[in-house]
């Protein structure tokens, strides 16, 4: 099989497990069903690890496999061409590694459903799975749409997959509004690329741009951010993220840590060379980045809906990345992207352990207690949770020192990225808190009155072995890269991914080893007797008893959810009311109605002579007989 | 009176307007007929009355013009006026036995 066929495979194999499941949705007995939804998964996987051993060895030479022509019209040539690089081999991974896992433990989340949901849900897996990764091998900008677009419908199946409940609809739909906002960008800024460079690939654009930033440039930089921020759920195209928690959990874990929301950032990679160029859109990346992080972060300290805090953690840690990439750090971004999908599938996973238990309840307020009878599940929430909190020696202090250590180090004459390195820094502490505050409501101290079920039960293996993978993978994966701060070591990933990105630009200064340091104890301080002491002991009555202004604001989420449904939604229903009273009742609707009363009057007026008396009917042929005649004589004189 | 011209007949000649004259009664008499009696027997009476004027016209003509075109075609009608009249009376046969039939006013169910 040669490696351009396997490629391929890649792409094929989740594809076709998505349409036989779909095709055979209701008749597919459950155990094909079990080995075809992830199966198909794992498969890629392997390829994808043939892929990673080709790259390994042949020192990073990318392929450019072209398929065949998809359009030739012209100018516009666009091939169906996969890109393979270090970069998507390291994304594909991912993908496939972590997607698997979450398809594998799907098997079990999803048991109540009934046979045909059951292939549903995995049809829509696989299609999300496929859909990713077109969107990471793509090797053009209109192949990468497609992913791009398809990523966005799979999100919009899977998070309406209850269908019947109400609120699973809308925030499908608003996910689905949301993504399509970022589409039109990613469109508008192919066609400005393609009108300035007569290419959409990725290597016709490379080789075609500019030595210096142009307006135009800025300009398509910018319409690509649109799609990436709706994509990544940043500012100000995010309010679709908390909400696509209607889905099922190992939906969140899917969107949150494999695919979709990395999407973004991954654009962003990708497009680097046009994005070194245009420096203002980038400044622009990791400016969102950095306000998303502390936004997000601050909107979690007061969530109590459990998958609801994991998600605004996540708006949080994508803010990292985008910071990371806008500054010019792609590869710690890239790190970062790998240690999130790690230890935020381990927490929605092991959410969803608690969540099957607790027969469906999300709220941690009614939690507490579970240290002692999930145990199993306890241990892996708290690995992910110290990760995400960037506690040593876990995957996300690596990832994360990386990120803050590169942002502060870079020179620049303005400050901004030491300015961006604070607010950074500030969110670390804060994440360290929500964190933290996570933990000790709902697994520390005696069960809350309010829970659901008095003697809960661990997760069954085939959820329980995921979890596991995913906490040994947090706990370990951290040391492929230990070279931030003061702490020298070899940094597998900067390397893994040199012949895409190039070697970070500017040199790592030693004064990093402070803000390192900080970040550790004060994220660890926050995480570990703060909020111990705010949510356990209560030794301090929380700061909304004494602010209640600052928690409704943090509560309704600075009210951007309000915000445009003033701005956006009401103008539009009002729009629609006027043009209903202005224009379709009086206009649109009067033409035809009008068409028909004449119509109507006519046809009475000529029913007249249709009297069915055969008498009338006689006298008016003898009238007009006799009329006949007078005419005949009168012209003939 | 007017004249038309004259035809040969008997041993004389007679002014074609006279065979006119009585056509065009004939043929009012049958309008008139058609319009104001309500009984469909009488009708179909009173539309062979108005054939048969159309009829001796025609032959009036042809006898003045020495044409026999017209005698043939007056044959002609009186075939199509014995076609007609059967399939006028299989009709009215065939009203009367589902309903007493007095009055052709009655038959409005092709009003529009």
């Amino acid at each position: 099989m040669t490696l351009q066929a396997l490629t391929l495979a890649i792409l094929v194999l989740p594809a076709a497990g998505s349409v036989g499941l779909g095709l055979g949705a209701l008749r597919v007995p459950r155990r094909l069903v079990q080995v075809v939804g992830p199966g198909t998964v794992w498969v890629a996987f392997l390829c994808s690890l043939v892929l990673f051993v080709d790259q390994l060895t042949n020192g990073g030479r990318s392929h450019d496999f072209t398929y065949w022509t998809w359009l030739s019209s012209g100018d516009l040539q666009v091939p169906v061409d996969l890109f393979v690089d270090r970069l998507s081999v390291f994304m594909c991974l991912i993908v496939t590694g972590v997607g698997g896992l979450i398809v594998t433990y799907s098997n079990g989340y999803m048991e109540h459903e009934t046979d045909g949901s059951y292939a549903r849900f995995f049809c829509y897996m696989d299609l999300f799975i496929t859909s990713m990764l077109l969107l990471v091998l793509a090797g053009n900008l209109v192949l990468l749409i497609v992913g791009w677009a398809g990523v966005g419908l799979s999100s919009y199946l899977l998070i309406g997959f209850f269908y019947w409940r109400w609120s699973a609809v809308v925030a499908a739909r608003k996910a689905f509004v949301m993504n399509v906002i970022g589409d039109v960008g990613m469109i508008l800024g192919t066609f400005v690329l393609f009108a300035a460079y007569h290419s959409v690939t990725y290597a016709g654009i490379f080789a075609a741009l500019p030595k210096t930033d142009s307006p135009l440039l800025e300009l398509a930089a910018f319409l690509l951010l649109v799609g990436a921020v709706a994509k990544s759920a940043q500012l100000p195209l995010h309010t679709w993220l908390p909400d696509a928690m209607e889905g099922p959990t190992p939906v969140s874990a899917l969107i949150h840590a494999a695919t979709m929301v990395t999407a973004g950032v991954y654009l962003v990679g990708r497009l680097h060379p046009l994005y070194d160029l245009a420096w203002i859109a980038h400044g622009a990346v990791a400016l969102i980045g950095t306000m998303t992080a502390l936004f997000a972060a601050s909107i979690a300290i007061v969530q109590t809906d459990i998958k609801r805090v994991l998600a605004y953690s996540t708006m949080s840690q994508i803010g990292y990345m985008f910071l990371a990439v806008g500054v010019g750090a792609y590869a710690a971004g890239f790190f970062h992207l790998m240690a999130h999908a790690f230890f935020k599938a381990l927490l929605f996973l092991g959410a969803g352990n608690v969540i099957h238990s607790m027969n469906d309840e999300q709220d941690m307020r009614r939690y507490g207690g579970l240290w002692g009878q999930m145990r199993g599940t306890s241990i892996c929430f708290l690995i992910g949770s110290l990760s995400l909190a960037g506690i040593i020696p876990f995957v996300g202090f690596w990832s994360k020192e990386v990120v803050l250590g590169d942002v502060f180090s870079k020179p620049d004459a303005g400050g901004f990225p030491q300015a961006m390195w604070a607010i950074g820094f500030a969110t670390a502490i804060l994440t360290g808190f929500y964190t933290g505050r996570m933990w000790w409501m709902a697994f520390s101290g005696g069960p809350s009155p309010e829970r659901p079920v008095a003697r809960p039960h661990e997760a069954q293996a085939v959820m329980m072995v995921p979890v596991v993978v995913l906490a040994v993978l947090s706990t370990v994966g951290g040391f492929v890269q230990i070279n931030a701060g003061f702490h020298p070591g070899w940094k597998l990933i900067e390397d893994w991914l040199a012949p895409t990105f190039g070697p970070l630009p500017w040199q790592a200064r030693d004064l990093e080893y402070i803000p390192t340091a900080a970040t550790l104890l004060l994220a660890g301080l926050a995480f570990w007797p703060l909020a111990d002491a705010f949510y356990r002991r209560r030794i301090w009555s929380v700061w909304s008893e004494r602010l209640p202004f600052l928690q409704r604001l943090l509560e309704r989420k600075y009210y951007a959810d309000e915000l445009y449904d003033r701005l956006f939604v009401r103008p539009m229903d009002a729009a629609a009311e006027a043009g209903d009273q202005l224009l379709e009742a009086p206009v649109i609707d009067a033409a035809p109605a009008g068409v028909g009363a004449t119509a109507r009057g006519g046809a009475g007026i000529l029913s007249l002579a249709e009297n069915g008396l055969f008498r009338t009917y006689a006298l008016v042929m003898l009238a007009a007989a006799l009329v006949g005649l007078v005419i005949v004589f009168a012209v003939r004189g | 009176m007017p004249d038309y011209g004259q035809i040969a007949i008997g041993g004389g000649t007679l002014s074609s307007s006279w065979f006119l004259g009585l056509a065009a009664i004939l043929f009012t008499l049958g309008a008139i007929g058609v319009l104001i009696r309500r009984n469909p027997l009488v009708i179909l009476v009173c539309i062979e009355l108005m054939l048969n004027a159309a009829n001796l016209t025609l032959i009036t003509f042809s006898r003045q013009l020495q044409d026999l075109d017209g005698q043939l075609f007056a044959l002609m009608a009186m075939t199509v006026a014995a076609a007609e009249a059967v399939v006028g009376l299989a009709i009215l046969v065939d009203i009367s036995r589902v309903r007493e039939l007095e009055d052709v006013d009655e038959l409005d169910e092709l009003k529009g």
